[in-house]
């Protein structure tokens, strides 16, 4: 430093002192907002979750208190659980298979919904309703009748000539009808597309089609890229959902992860361990795996984001 | 509404908890004793159970019961949820499958230093006393027994002009279910694939002189029994007594999905208190007797508990609780307010003075027992720890062996290593 | 774009396109529609002819499982009734409230440690609850809130579902900023834009996230099966789930009956607020 530079450092001073002042009064006012959400993060969620964390490095068996074993849990988990394997794989193909699936469905009625024709409260309440009935037991059954080898979808096929196989009870493929059903259940990001569309100016459409551009032209140029917060969004929920998948397999296979293991999702697989066979310490290693895995996929979409997602600010 | 908002509670949220958990259960009338009852079942239970509550609480003043009832599924999460927690319900019903597992593990109060003062079971036979011991201490009071017992749809072996598959042995049941199937152009068949269900598995081990388990929680048996017991079965699907893999698997180990149930196949493997269920689901009339024999002269069978009472380690109200317990399996009236609706009760006057007042179902039920007491073997003793892992394990295996992954020897090999390994790590 | 009050529809299509639409539509429907159909069918079945007959048809037409399901549990199915809609309507308040405030804050505001909060935020995410479960409920037993509403209602007021956070945090991102930036010229603080520009053009989220919160308490059943236990306090899930027991004598219909009812207050609140959802720019413009 000079000793020209000295010489406005006194008068900077009290520039810079309410200059602080702003920046923490900012903070304090941001901070406001925050509040509701820091008291319920800091009271009633960091406690549990730090707590099962904890119980990751024990062998905890509900009844009695822990006993800390270290990294046990852990090894065990990687050197010698066949079934921490096949439940990773069973989860993969799942989240893989169903997420793209089922947003590109979500979207593409979401965009059909969108327009001006009759009935659509109507059409909305009823494509909706599958997610309504969350894990009912009507599901179970209509999926057995849709599945099974007597089922409506082979005799469709039976139509044409193919003799389908026992969809839902095959362990070759009922891991198949549970993504159709994660697709089936596609309500919740299609309002979510819905809200997102809505919030599309019409303006942007209105120069867009004095320019001359068509409807493909227009989806690509300017409702995908005004949509991709929304689409961003769904994308990292959905796929979050889908690595955390139980209901599903819950409600078709009566959370046995049957047949021969074949819907045995990563978190029914850590269910039965907790719940079942009083391995809650085992149960929270395998929760804090996953927990690892999907902030890795998160952080990395978040990365990619930038990329491709187009915000407004 | 009905939220708690009052001061205490604000003030405790506005703390934080850790300093005052000492407060947390507080029992709003310390005078009384509140008991908390926990039982999963139908509507018809509760509807019993809630009676029984009434008629005790008009009895004895100053003692008030919270029933809390949910269904099967729901019922251990939540039971496993408040037991981590020690806040238990006081008084638990109790399945055969998890008593060793709570015991064991000291959430469950040992009963035996209230026999004979206000716990009056001496009438109770040994068999029903022992079924509900753990390690040698009673951990339960046996509010009704039940058997194995196949259920099957009378009518299909009717319209196949064969006999019923009563008291048969193995070879001639599937014989008949062959015959069954035949009848129905193999649209409908003889009998459901019990491979993968373990009371079917045990009685027919019994039947060898084998067990699940042994006294000291080793396996109690070996590969080749594992591996018969897959080729049986193998067999029976090959003459279509039973079921292909593809049908079978749709049966998700519960009433409603049963083949039975689901008009696929006419005999369910089950147990006796379970008839009710299913005759209510079914257009025909269902008939119920013991499952099939093998060459020896036991049958298998064995009486053991359909539930049992147990109480919390941690109940405050240990005395009040075991008086209402016995209040409902030893008194007339409590007795028969229950009814044989959780099983055939264990004390013989009991069983007389509820069995007057019987529907025709519950008499078969009861009829059926009768008829099993004299056939039956010892009951085995408390299963280890890991015995519910086994179950499932038996499951997929025979899926396995169905579905033609594995073969039926290695199927038998790999059940018995797996169940080692599963047994050596509890 | 200040002065736009249309909504954001494409033309109507013509009348050949329009009939296409509505074959398809429908088709699409009748497969959305048939676990509805099955149920209300069970509904009106007796029990013996739920399971083993897949026509949908009943062969024996009987109302008797509407008046045996709502009054036939020791505590009437409108007291679940009751019970659902007071948790659901809080949570409904608490959710929105408390979302929209955390996200406008992640969205908007400059202060130190934000993206350290967001990235725990999101973390909240992602552990599957069943390991959360045993602590959160020692941790809701110790402040004596087990066996009341409170464990289901307070943190919908404190924000705990991430979700809602992230959703509203993604559609305010959305809003163009000039609309803030004209705002803080006409001298708005914070909770100003909050509350007037914000807000107003979020109604379609809002919307959303009402939706949804709405939906998913009333189909929760995890939640207060572990916290509830007097049957006078259960849900209508938890009431629906006393129906039947996989182990013994059930009663399917009388399920199958309440389920139909217990989804006419879940339809009612969407139909009400999918308007809101559609109509939300129109009715409230872009008025900067």
């Amino acid at each position: 430093m000079t000793t020209t530079a000295q010489i406005p450092l006194t008068i900077i001073e009290p520039e810079k002192t309410s200059k602080r002042w702003r920046g923490l009064s900012r903070a304090l006012v941001a901070y406001s907002f925050l509040i509701p959400w820091l008291i319920g993060f800091l009271g009633l969620t960091l406690g549990p979750t730090l707590a099962s964390l904890y119980l990751s490095f024990t062998n905890f068996d509900l009844l009695q208190d822990p006993q800390v074993i270290g990294l046990a849990n852990y090894q065990r988990i990687f050197t010698n659980d066949a079934k921490f394997w096949h439940s990773m794989q069973v989860t993969f193909t799942y989240v893989i298979l169903a997420v793209p699936l089922k947003l590109a469905f979500a979207l593409g009625l979401a965009m059909v919904l969108n327009r001006g024709i009759a009935g659509l409260p109507l059409y909305r309440a009823l494509f909706y309703l599958p997610s309504l009935l969350g894990a009912s037991v009507a599901i179970a059954v209509l999926w057995r009748q849709l599945f099974a080898k007597d089922g409506l979808v082979n005799v469709v096929l039976g139509f044409f000539g193919f003799a389908g196989p026992s969809w839902i009870s095959d362990p070759s493929y009922s891991l198949y009808t549970l993504v159709l059903l994660s697709v089936w259940q596609f309500g919740s990001p299609m309002i979510i597309f819905l809200a997102g569309l809505r919030q599309i100016p019409p303006d942007v459409y209105e120069a867009a089609s004095i320019d001359g551009a068509n409807k493909v032209q227009q989806f690509i140029k300017i409702t995908l890229p005004l949509l991709t917060p929304v689409v961003f969004f769904n994308f990292i929920v959905q796929t979050i959902d889908a690595f955390k998948a139980f209901t599903p397999a819950f409600i078709i296979s009566e959370g046995t992860g049957g047949p021969i293991d074949s819907t045995l999702f990563y978190t029914l697989y850590l269910y039965q361990e907790g719940f079942a066979y009083f391995r809650m310490g085992y149960a929270s290693a395998l929760a804090w795996i996953l927990l690892i895995i999907i902030a890795c996929f998160t952080a990395f979409s978040f990365l990619t984001s930038r990329y491709w997602v187009h915000y407004n600010d | 509404m009905t939220h708690d908002f009052d001061r205490r509670t604000l003030l405790k949220a506005a703390l934080g908890s850790a300093g005052l958990a000492a407060l947390g259960s507080v029992p709003a009338f310390a005078q009384d004793s509140r008991i908390r009852l926990y039982w999963w079942g139908s509507k018809e239970r509760s509807d019993r159970t809630l009676k029984a509550v009434s008629l005790y609480q008009d009895r004895n003043a100053g003692v008030k019961i919270d029933g809390e009832t949910l269904a099967w599924g729901d019922y251990w999460p939540r039971l496993a949820t408040q037991a981590a927690g020690r806040n238990a319900p006081d008084l638990i019903q109790m399945d055969y499958r998890y008593v060793a597992e709570y015991a064991r593990r000291g959430a469950l109060l040992p009963l035996d230093e209230f026999v004979g003062k206000s716990l009056d079971i001496s009438d109770f036979d040994k068999a029903s006393l022992d079924s509900c011991k753990v390690d040698g201490k009673l951990y339960g009071i046996n509010l009704g027994n039940n058997s194995n017992a196949m259920i099957y749809n009378k009518a299909a072996f009717q319209k196949a002009g064969v006999a019923e598959p009563i008291d048969v042995t193995w070879d001639k049941f599937f014989e008949l279910a062959a015959a069954v199937t035949k009848a129905h152009n193999g649209e409908y068949y003889g009998t459901s694939d019990g491979s993968g269900e373990e009371s079917p598995y045990e009685n027919w081990l019994r039947q060898r002189g084998k067990a699940l388990f042994t006294e000291d929680g080793k396996l109690g048996l070996d590969e080749k029994d594992a591996t018969d017991w897959f080729a049986m079965w193998a067999k029976a699907r090959e003459t279509k007594a039973c079921p292909p893999a593809d049908l079978q698997a749709l049966d998700k180990n519960n009433i409603e999905t049963n083949l039975l149930t689901q008009g696929r196949a006419a005999c369910a493997f089950n147990h006796s208190n379970q008839y009710v269920g299913y005759q209510v689901l079914n257009k025909n009339p269902l008939g119920i007797t013991m499952y099939p024999q093998g060459a020896g002269p036991s049958p298998g069978h064995y009486l053991k508990p359909s539930m049992m009472w147990s109480i919390y380690a941690r109940t405050k109200v240990a005395e009040p609780v075991v008086k209402f317990a016995n209040f409902t399996v030893k008194d007339v009236e409590g007795a028969k307010l229950l009814g044989v609706e959780r099983g055939v009760p264990a004390s013989p006057k009991i069983r007389e003075a509820v069995s007057a007042d019987l529907d025709a179902m519950g008499k078969l039920v009861v009829d059926f027992i009768s008829h099993v007491t004299p056939k039956v073997g010892p009951i085995p003793p408390a299963p280890p720890k890991g015995a519910g892992e086994i179950q499932t394990m038996l499951r997929r295996i025979a899926e396995q062996v169905s579905f033609g992954r594995v073969s039926v020897a290695d199927g038998g090999k790999q059940y018995v290593s797996e169940a080692q390994a599963i047994l050596s790590r509890a | 774009m200040t002065d736009t009050t249309t909504v954001a529809t494409t033309p109507n299509v013509s009348g050949g396109r329009s009939l296409l639409y509505h074959v398809i539509l429908c088709g699409v429907s009748l497969i959305m529609l048939y676990p509805l159909l099955w149920m209300l069918a069970s509904s009106f079945k007796p029990d013996d002819e739920i399971f083993g007959n897949a026509s949908l048809w009943p062969e024996t037409f009987t109302i008797d499982a509407y008046i045996r399901g709502w009054s036939g549990l020791t505590v009437s199915f409108g007291t679940f009734f009751w019970n659902s809609l007071v948790i659901a309507v809080l949570s409904v308040i608490g959710n929105v409230f408390s979302c929209s405030l955390a996200a406008y804050a992640f969205a908007r505001l400059k202060f130190p440690l934000k993206n350290f909060w967001f990235a725990l935020m999101l973390g909240t995410l992602m552990l599957p609850y069943h390991v959360t479960l045993i602590p959160q409920y020692v941790l809701f037993l110790n402040l004596d809130w087990v066996n009341t509403f409170l464990p289901l209602v307070v943190p919908k007021f404190l924000a705990a579902d991430a979700f809602f956070i992230f959703l509203l945090y993604q559609f305010f991102r959305g809003i163009p900023r000039e609309l803030d930036e004209a705002a803080i010229i006409d001298g708005a603080g914070p909770w100003r834009i909050f509350w007037s520009v914000m807000l107003p053009l979020s109604i379609p989220a809002l919307a959303t996230a009402a939706i949804f919160t709405f939906i998913w308490t009333w189909d929760d059943f995890f939640g207060p099966l572990i916290y509830l236990n007097d049957a006078s306090q259960y849900t209508v899930q938890l009431g629906l789930r006393t129906f039947v027991d996989s182990t013994g004598k059930s009663d399917w219909s009388a399920l199958f009956a309440m389920s139909v009812v217990a989804l006419i207050p879940v339809l009612l609140f969407f139909a009400v607020f999918q308007r809101l959802l559609i109509e939300g720019i129109a009715t409230t413009g872009l008025k900067g």
